[in-house]
């Protein structure tokens, strides 16, 4: 059995793919109510674009970088000016029934049209294990961990300390003041799509190498990042990176410590019991709605 | 006197019913206006056509000579048209800098500027002035959400301010909020109504804090002017104490 440590250090590589993608739903939620239930696909795709392009001999940082730029189209403006706009005008549920619908033709399509196989997808950091108070981490965990941590903290920063951070807030409050402030709020919701695409085409290209890339992959990291979104507190961007590490450190427990088979439950179990105990998640604020 | 606001037979109707009828009025520079009257007397009907949140069915609405009838509120904002909100409407989880600083940050620079300018937008000794003016200095750090109903409304009364407008509209200012604070907030709007010719349009329910502020009321009752004129004159008017109390 591995050390306690070793769990928890590779629980906390786990729960930064977890936090970015987690993140994209607490963002699309805060700004337009939409809960996207083809994001574990969304943090699939990407690494389907990117094996394109490297298929097309580009190197690896091209491939990420075209890999990105298509996500944002494909995934951020696409997705919001052709399914959830039409979509939301009908309410909340018909987006989600809808959402569901795209993840299933995502998922098949990759299936289809590119490969039902895993395929090998190049690594962004060498193989090597380092030694880590006594755990050997690899340099490849280490390396997701950082890059995944800096995105965040870069995300944190773009929020609280730029204009348009701020007024990416001000729409996420309250909507009907900052149109009227002149807050671009149409272009500012869109631009939180964009931002969700990116994160979920840098945890795709950082989860990858160790995952393979495979059209099923969206299912587990979907499902996962839903969950930690929840416990974490669904409308709140803290909350959903402490609901990701907590399930990344949890999840890794659980598969040494109690059962490999059960392992997919122990999230699960959380989120009933935060649902039961905490609703609006562990740091998440109670919101109000007039019906 | 120049008219900052005319306002020519605004009319609104909802179906059959018309909660704003052929209202005519000017607003002047550096004038506190008050607008008075039962409830569905048709006001907030009223501020929403002049603030273009809802389309007025008839009529003309001229800031400063030119027609800005319907103009969507985000570009009657840029144009110098201020508000404040009946229910208060602050960004709960910003603190009170950022609120100010939001206020007034989409008034500024270019549109690239905006999105990768300074953080304060060039704001900060407006946004201190503001504090220092409202008497917020000590919640300046603070959370909006978090402060009392009264500082809010301050906050909110500042937040109008930001963009330096030529004319504010407030909307029940006095709502729900304690005789202290309510003094306070009156002391401010005189102030800068004497200090900056600040010109105002007040809707209020609060008839002592209303005939204290204003110079100038205007009373609708079923969506028509009803009477006209200085407070005392007013307060003394039958078809007013009728409107009011009935026959």
């Amino acid at each position: 059995m591995e050390s306690l440590l070793y769990l928890v250090l590779a629980g906390l590589m786990t729960g930064a793919i977890y936090a970015l993608v987690a993140i994209g739903f607490t963002l699309l939620w805060q700004t337009s109510q939409t809960i996207n239930f083809a994001q574990g696909e969304f943090a699939m795709l990407p690494a389907f674009f990117m094996l394109v392009a490297l298929n097309l001999k580009l190197p690896l940082w091209l491939a990420i970088l075209l890999g990105v730029g298509v996500s944002i189209l494909l995934l951020g403006l696409a997705f919001k000016r052709l399914l959830v706009d039409p979509m939301l005008r009908h309410g909340v549920l018909p987006l989600a029934i809808a959402t569901m619908a795209l993840a299933i033709f995502l998922k098949e399509s990759v299936k289809e049209f590119y490969s039902a196989e895993a395929q090998r997808f190049p690594s962004l950091f060498p193989e090597q294990k380092v030694d880590v108070g006594g755990a050997m981490i690899s340099i490849q965990s280490i390396g997701v961990f950082l890059v995944a941590i800096a995105a965040v903290v870069a995300l944190q920063l773009f929020l609280s300390r730029t204009r348009t951070g701020r007024s990416m807030q001000a729409v996420a409050q309250n909507p009907t003041v900052a149109r009227i402030l002149g807050v671009p709020v149409e272009r500012m919701i869109l631009l939180t799509f964009a931002i969700n695409a990116a994160l979920v085409a840098l945890a795709s290209a950082l989860v990858t190498p160790i995952y393979l890339a495979k059209f099923s992959n969206g299912e587990v990291l979907g499902m996962a990042a839903f969950v930690a979104a929840i416990v974490g507190g669904f409308n709140q961007i803290r909350g959903a990176i402490a609901g990701g590490f907590l399930l990344g450190i949890v999840d890794n427990i659980a598969a040494a410590y109690v059962s490999t088979q059960y392992r997919a439950a122990i999230p699960l179990l959380i989120l009933i019991v935060v649902i039961m105990v905490r609703p609006q998640g562990l740091l998440g604020r109670a919101e109000e709605r007039t019906v | 006197m120049t008219a900052v606001l005319e306002v020519s037979n605004l009319s609104k109707h909802y179906g059959g019913i018309a909660a704003v009828d052929g209202v005519t009025f000017e607003v002047f520079e550096g004038e506190i206006l008050g607008i008075i009257g039962p409830n569905g007397s048709g006001k907030s009907t009223l501020f929403n056509c002049i603030l273009g949140q809802a389309s007025p069915s008839a009529g003309e609405v001229k800031l400063d000579g030119k027609p800005v009838t319907g103009m969507r509120p985000c570009d009657l904002n840029r144009h110098g048209v201020g508000r404040t909100f009946q229910m208060l409407q602050v960004f709960p989880a910003l603190s009170v800098r950022e609120n100010l600083i939001l206020a007034g940050q989409e008034h500024q620079g270019t549109a690239v500027g905006r999105l990768f300018g300074r953080a304060d937008a060039g704001l900060s000794a407006t946004v201190e002035r503001m504090i220092e003016f409202f008497r917020l200095t000590p919640v300046a750090d603070l959370r909006a959400g978090g402060l009392s109903f009264g500082q809010q409304k301050l906050l909110d009364c500042a937040m109008a301010f930001m963009a330096g407008p030529r004319l504010v509209l407030l909307d029940e200012p006095a709502g729900g909020v304690n005789p202290t604070m309510l003094g306070s907030l009156g002391e401010r709007l005189r102030a800068l109504n004497a200090e900056h010719r600040a010109t105002f349009v007040v809707i209020e329910h609060n008839m002592e804090f209303v005939m204290s502020l204003c110079t100038r009321i205007l009373v609708l009752a079923e969506g028509k002017i009803i009477a006209e004129g200085p407070p005392e004159q007013v307060r003394r008017d039958p078809k007013v104490i009728e409107a009011y109390l009935g026959n």
